[in-house]
């Protein structure tokens, strides 16, 4: 990885976040203000590791409830019944509707646990200023902020569930408190990707950066 | 390529950055987690804060009952959540874990009772048809405070009163169950107040114990001396007053009942206390037999037949019953080569009202033998003569012979006089007696004074001649029908044969008449006979309104 690149920390440049200025670094490390739209300057995603850090743990946090709490409250004539995500996909596995489960399962359970998982990793490979296989870890990256909206899937279900379901005493489902954390879990994790700068990755080589 | 933009003319002249003061602190973005923290940190609180007790309920059968859906109901309020259901190590037993809310701990006792609701139809009430739809569900009595626990055993018959139901629980004890079930009702002047709670057999076997509840305004009609009696069914008595057919309302000739009430003859008695003891009797009649605590018994031996005499017939006193018949046995007396019947009474002394003083000293027995010295006997009487029920009637017989009771023995022994048909047989017996004592010699020589003055008349000379006289005039009567014979015979033979002809003839025309005629003369009669009704009720018509016979009868009746 180590080949002979240029990269505007390098060369003492830094670029607007927003408008893509390509401005000198200046003298001073922080408030920097972009002389053409005013937006802070930032070598790098300011305080990116610790943002980061703090929504992976908040997503973690959150994750438990998502994962305890029912997010689906069915009831069936007057014998209401609480789903979990997790009972929701053994029942489907049980019906003999395991693409449905497994869908469920990859996109509720697996992603974000995968996406935390993933996060933490790339933390930790950063802060130990790791030159590890760099280029997998970017991809790594890649794909945690790619594949990161899709766990909102099951929102959407339930969204969708709740919205259809109406058959008066018969059956009526009520999303659960579940779902709540479930979606802030989903958000956080988006968040958690977002703070975090793929280009810390690189970082390594050089010395100096904020 | 170099790395330095030094070497880079045209990165030169790029303009300098400007800065603004700014302090640095920590990221906002640290508030995140703690607010995660602080909602889960929260969620944790409440779940443990709100955890109650788990408990283990065992039953016999899980019938109806789901892991993870059965709830725990009281009052339809949910309590709980089964979380399992296992069978025990002996497989003889499920075992319920379940999991109750916080509130719960306060009334978990060993008082508390679990059971299942399902949906019961029975003969007198429908209920839990809810189940049907939602499933069966587990409900819950707190029951009174007692030892926590968190073990319980499940009630395999739901409770018919929950402890917070007002009003009273009174303990019946009876000689048998009759046809009573649990939630059979209790009745108070016909009139539904409470029902039956449980219903046991004795330790020994020797009588079952029956709980009832009586509801809140109810349960205060329930004094110390209230009687308490079986309903059930349909109650048949044959006696020696006739057949009886008694049931208390259409619901117990379906599915048995209590009923009680209060002798209204006695002062108000304080309510009955909480599981107050009662006894509890076969049938309306019998509650008020037992009113009368002081019980003496007395054996009646009789010489006659005792047949139609039954254990329970009535004992009366100038036919108002003041006991029963105990026992009838049949003794051989050896020595005197006899029959006797020994029958073993109870009578209730107070049933007698006394009026007037009796002398402080004078004591039961003597009074007995002071009654029995004027006459008081007892006597097999016929109590209905259709069933042949015999009963035993105490009366003043004052022609009877003397007697004493006899006071040794278990029981003492009272006399009796002859039943009513021996009585017969011994009236004919004096029939004879006087037939006996009659002057028949004194009648013999009458009779003979009689036959000699006949005699003497026969033997008169007034009647020989008489004798003579009438011969002639009978010699003379002989001529006469001689004569007669020879001269009236022929024409009499000719009469008769016209008279047979016209014989003949009468019958041919009775015969025409019979065939032509009878029909008529047959309508002819109906015709008159309904003339006659109609005379008949014309007749009526007039005694009843003389006044028809002037204004004619009345279109309008009016009474």
């Amino acid at each position: 990885m180590n080949r002979d690149l240029t990269t505007a920390q390098a060369a003492g440049l830094i670029s607007c976040h927003s408008c893509h200025l390509l401005c000198e670094r200046g003298k001073q490390s922080w408030d920097r203000i972009c002389p053409r739209c005013g937006a802070s300057l930032h070598d790098r995603k300011p305080n990116s590791i610790a943002r980061t850090w703090a929504l992976v743990l908040a997503a973690i946090i959150l994750y438990i409830p998502a994962n305890v709490l029912p997010i689906t409250v069915v009831i069936s004539l007057g014998k209401a019944q609480a789903d979990t995500i997790m009972s929701g996909v053994i029942y489907f596995l049980h019906t003999g509707m395991w693409p449905i489960g497994l869908i469920i399962f990859l996109a509720s359970i697996f992603i974000p646990m995968l996406k935390l998982l993933a996060l933490i990793f790339l933390l930790i490979s950063v802060q130990r200023k790791s030159n590890w296989r760099q280029q997998d870890r970017a991809r790594l990256y890649r794909i945690v902020e790619i594949i990161g909206r899709w766990s909102m899937v099951d929102i959407f279900v339930v969204t969708i569930l709740v919205a259809l379901v109406h058959l008066g005493g018969l059956a009526t489902i009520h999303a659960g408190p579940g779902v709540l954390f479930f979606g802030a879990v989903v958000v956080i994790t988006i968040f958690a990707a977002m703070s975090f700068d793929p280009r810390l990755i690189w970082d390594t080589e050089e010395v100096s950066h904020e | 390529m170099s790395n330095s933009k030094k070497d880079r003319p045209e990165l030169k002249g790029l303009p300098e950055p400007e800065f603004r003061k700014k302090k640095r602190r920590i990221s906002i973005v640290w508030l995140v987690p703690l607010l995660a923290l602080a909602v889960g940190g929260w969620l944790v609180y409440k779940a443990i804060s709100e955890k109650g007790p788990t408990i283990t309920i065992t039953f016999k059968a899980a019938t109806g009952l789901e892991a993870g859906k059965t709830k725990i109901k009281y009052k339809d309020v949910e309590l709980g959540l089964v979380d399992s259901i296992e069978l025990d190590d002996k497989l003889s037993q499920v075992i319920l874990k379940a999991e109750l809310v916080k509130k719960a701990e306060n009334f978990l006792s060993e008082n508390t009772r679990f059971w299942v609701v399902r949906a019961q139809v029975a003969a007198g009430s429908v209920s839990g048809l809810g189940t049907l739809f939602s499933g069966a569900y587990i409900g819950l009595d707190p029951g009174k405070p007692g030892r926590p626990t968190t073990h319980f055993k499940g009630l395999e018959i739901p409770p018919v009163v929950t402890t917070d139901q007002p009003g009273s629980h009174f303990v019946l004890r009876a000689a048998s169950l009759g046809s009573l079930h649990i939630g059979d009702p209790v009745y108070f002047r016909r009139i539904e107040v409470g029902q039956v709670v449980s219903h046991k057999l004795d330790q020994d076997g020797q009588a079952v114990t029956v709980e009832v509840f009586i509801n809140d305004p109810h349960h205060e009609l329930v004094r110390k001396n209230t009687r308490f009696w079986n309903a059930s069914g349909l109650d048949v008595s044959i006696g020696a007053d006739g057949i009886r057919v008694d049931t208390e309302s259409f619901v117990t000739l379906m599915i048995g009942g209590i009923a009680f009430d209060t002798p209204v003859e006695q002062e108000a008695v304080e309510p009955a206390a909480e599981n107050h003891v009662f006894k509890l009797y076969k049938n309306r009649e019998s509650i008020s037999e037992k009113t009368y605590v002081r019980k003496t018994r007395w054996m009646l031996n009789f010489d006659g037949g005792v047949r139609g005499l039954n254990t329970g017939a009535p004992v009366e006193l100038q036919g108002i019953q003041i006991g029963h018949v105990l026992d009838v046995n049949l003794e051989f007396d050896i020595d005197k080569e006899a029959f006797t019947i020994p029958v073993l009474v109870e009578i209730e002394p107070d049933r007698i009202k006394a009026i007037g003083d009796f002398p402080e000293s004078a004591e039961r027995p003597r009074i007995m033998d002071h009654l029995v010295g004027k006459g008081l006997r007892a006597q097999l009487k016929t109590g209905s003569l259709i069933t042949g029920q015999l009963l035993v009637a105490l009366d003043m017989h004052p022609e009877a012979p003397p007697a004493n009771i006899n006071w040794e023995g278990l029981y003492p022994e009272f006399p009796t006089v002859p039943t009513s048909m021996e009585e017969i047989t011994t009236s004919l017996a004096q029939l004879l007696n006087k037939f006996e004592k009659l002057p028949i010699e004194q009648i013999g020589n009458d009779l003979r004074d009689t036959v000699s003055g006949a005699k003497r008349l026969m033997n008169s000379p007034d009647l020989q001649k008489s004798i003579t006289a009438l011969n002639e005039t009978l010699n003379q009567a002989q001529k006469f029908v001689a004569a007669l014979n020879t001269s009236i015979a022929p024409e009499l033979k000719s009469a008769v044969s016209n008279l047979n002809s016209a014989l003949i003839q009468a019958q041919k025309l009775a015969k025409s008449l019979n065939s032509d005629v009878a029909p008529q003369a047959d309508r002819t009669l109906k015709e008159l006979q309904s003339a006659a009704r109609s005379i008949k009720v014309w007749a009526e018509y007039l005694e009843r309104h003389p006044e028809a016979l002037i204004r004619g009868k009345g279109k309008s009746k009016r009474r």
